[in-house]
């Protein structure tokens, strides 16, 4: 498994007891963590946990179901920069009520989707030269 | 498995100590390789391990025993080191473990549970005080088992590592259920202790598996 997609289940799990540990923090007194506590710890889950964890997985198994290699390592390298940019970036905006460092957090993250869309549609295609597996 | 044995060329034991074991490496089908310590490799190695003795046995790397066994000891070591390879190859099995088959049962059923939301309220994400019990059936009870079922089967499969198993993934259950259920409950019947306690459990679940599954993506330099 590239170490690549091993990071993305890594940190899934990592936002996944962020995002746990902050909704516990927020039942047992919501004054403790400022900002928009329920926002952050649904994106924290959906876009962290659920997210990450789907886009580690997807792409290790997506190109050898399909029967194809990756359209694009480098476009799923930036499409983890971009989403562990784009995500922490959400968060401080959140806890700080800077809904412009939400907006460009969610920029950065929507742009991790985009890449991992396109490479996954190209890459199960197999659109692009070289796009066939040796024969074994 | 791989079996090595350290010996040196001055050693008078170490010719017995090869017979048995390259006979019980031919009899078990592992891969065997005797080692002399006046080599630069087996000299590297001895310095490795701070041996002062030969002969020395190493099965799959791991120094197990100094000096000369008998077949019967031979035997006895390497034992456990075949149950773990078959423990290992069981794991790697195409088939759902009972643990996972039982995460996948059950995010079903909370699957179902959380749809009821539909009946009730027409919406999953409903207006009133119930919103966080289906929402948090649809996460914690049918997402987030899909996910311990899932993953916990395909990562040891992709990375070829194993995961920890034993107690673990049942106690990673009872936790998630627990945590699923008592946070669903706790919000129906206005309980805020309940609440916690289930996002409490639900929290421990994750961290359990996030220790179990540690090692299959991030496996110990042997």
């Amino acid at each position: 498994m590239h170490k690549r997609n091993r990071l993305f289940v890594s940190i899934a799990l990592v936002y996944g007891l962020l995002g746990g540990l902050i909704a516990i923090i927020r039942l047992v007194d919501p004054s403790l963590i400022p900002g928009n506590v329920p926002r952050m710890h649904g994106h924290i889950m959906l876009l962290g946990l659920i997210l990450m964890m789907i886009y580690g997985i997807a792409l290790h198994v997506l190109p050898r179901f399909g029967g194809f290699p990756l359209y694009s390592e480098p476009m799923a390298d930036w499409q983890l920069y971009l989403a562990n940019a784009g995500l922490p970036l959400m968060i401080a905006g959140w806890l700080g009520w800077r809904d412009m460092l939400v907006m460009a957090g969610g920029v950065l993250t929507y742009g991790a989707i985009v890449l991992f869309g396109l490479n996954m549609i190209l890459t199960v295609r197999a659109k692009g030269r070289g796009r066939t597996l040796p024969v074994q | 498995m791989k079996i090595e044995l350290l010996v040196s060329g001055v050693c008078p034991f170490c010719l017995e100590a090869e017979k048995v074991w390259r006979a019980a490496a031919a009899d078990h089908g592992c891969e065997f390789a005797v080692v002399d310590i006046s080599q630069p490799e087996g000299a590297a190695l001895a310095q490795r391990l701070k041996l002062q003795t030969v002969p020395a046995l190493l099965i799959d790397g791991t120094l197990r025993a100094v000096g000369v066994q008998s077949p019967a000891e031979a035997l006895t070591l390497l034992q456990p080191v075949r149950q773990q390879a078959h423990d290992r190859m069981q794991q790697m099995g195409f088939a759902f473990s009972p643990d996972n088959r039982g995460f996948i049962l059950a995010a079903q059923i909370y699957l179902m549970l959380a749809g009821l939301g539909l009946l009730m309220n027409g919406s999953l994400l409903s207006d009133d005080a119930a919103r966080p019990a289906f929402l948090h059936l649809f996460t914690l009870g049918f997402m987030l088992f899909m996910i311990y079922g899932l993953a916990g089967h395909m990562l040891p499969r992709f990375t070829g590592n194993p995961i920890r198993e034993d107690a673990w993934p049942w106690l990673q259950m009872g936790l998630a259920h627990g945590g699923a259920i008592g946070y669903a409950v706790g919000y129906l019947a206005g309980w805020h202790a309940l609440i916690v306690v289930g996002a409490v459990l639900a929290w421990l679940s994750l961290a359990i598996f996030a220790f179990r599954v540690w090692p299959v993506l991030w496996p110990a330099e042997p």
